[in-house]
């Protein structure tokens, strides 16, 4: 069961992932962070996302580049969070895949699908505001949408979440 | 006409040919995409979507969702997109929102 949830900035798209996680019941989970510590704000959210984990039981795996060496003990519930920062990554950091990105991450996600019962990816809606984009950027979101949209084809559920309120695209919910 | 709207690189275009059967010449041919930049400058918006509508299928960028720009002239080009956005919308037969590669019809029939 593969499930992906994308929304915006503060959309309360964490909190609905781990709540799914939840939900599914199937442990141990485990929580593949993929963001890189740079500065201050960043390790304030990552706080800030440790706390709110905290009573939900999760062990943080960290993983900035190549899901494909992580390895987990059992077979759970994992939440991957968040697409956006591992493209960046894969993109842009010296241990990243560069230009393979795509398949590098997409090459990934089966590998950590094949270890769990349940994965939940969350990923970043930052399409809607405007076409101005230009060079880095540019080929950033194009990878991004890629991204996403390769995994919501695989995907069994899509949620957009818009003010912590869930519009499923895809699944049992779906109107489609 | 079916107007076709999502955020960037959401897979519109892929959307357009799975619906309508067509090739990328056929696209090319019957579609016309990122109609968003034709409404910036635009004077007249209703004729601008009148003469759309006789495309089979017609495609805009969804470009309403960040910051309201700092720069007039993108502001007012930002302005105009949202409103030929939604004179296509009037004109439609169909209208759907391709989200991440997933279509919501928003107005008309769902396919079969």
């Amino acid at each position: 069961m593969m499930t992906l949830v994308i929304g915006g900035a503060a959309s309360g798209k964490s909190e609905f992932a781990e709540t799914r996680v939840l939900e599914s019941g199937e442990g141990p989970r485990y929580y593949v962070a993929t963001m890189q510590p740079f500065d201050k704000e960043c390790l304030a959210r990552i706080h800030r996302h440790r706390q709110m984990r905290e009573k939900k039981q999760f062990q943080t795996i960290e993983c900035y580049v190549n899901l494909s060496s992580v390895t987990l003990p059992e077979k759970g519930t994992v939440l991957l969070e968040c697409m956006s920062n591992l493209v960046a990554n894969e993109m842009y950091s010296p241990e990243g895949a560069g230009a393979n990105a795509i398949e590098a991450i997409l090459q990934g996600i089966d590998h950590l699908r094949a270890q769990c019962k349940n994965l939940v990816i969350v990923s970043n809606e930052v399409f809607s505001g405007g076409t101005a984009y230009q060079g880095d950027t540019l080929s950033y979101l194009k990878t991004l949408a890629l991204v996403n949209r390769a995994l919501a084809a695989e995907a069994d559920e899509v949620y957009e979440i818009v003010c912590s309120l869930p519009v499923c695209h895809k699944g049992k919910e779906a109107t489609l | 006409m079916v107007f076709i709207t999502g955020p960037l690189f959401s897979g519109k275009k892929e959307y357009a040919k799975a619906l309508m059967h067509w090739n990328e010449q056929e696209l090319e041919t019957y579609a016309i995409w990122d109609v968003q930049k034709l409404a910036a400058g635009c004077q007249d918006l209703p004729a601008l979507a009148q003469k759309l509508a006789s495309y089979q299928v017609v495609i805009a960028v969804e470009v309403g969702g960040g910051v309201v720009p700092t720069d007039p002239t993108e502001r007012a080009q930002r302005e105009a997109a949202g409103r030929l956005a939604c004179l296509l919308a009037q004109r439609a037969d169909k209208v759907v929102r391709v989200f991440c590669g997933i279509p919501t019809v928003l107005k008309g029939e769902e396919p079969v």
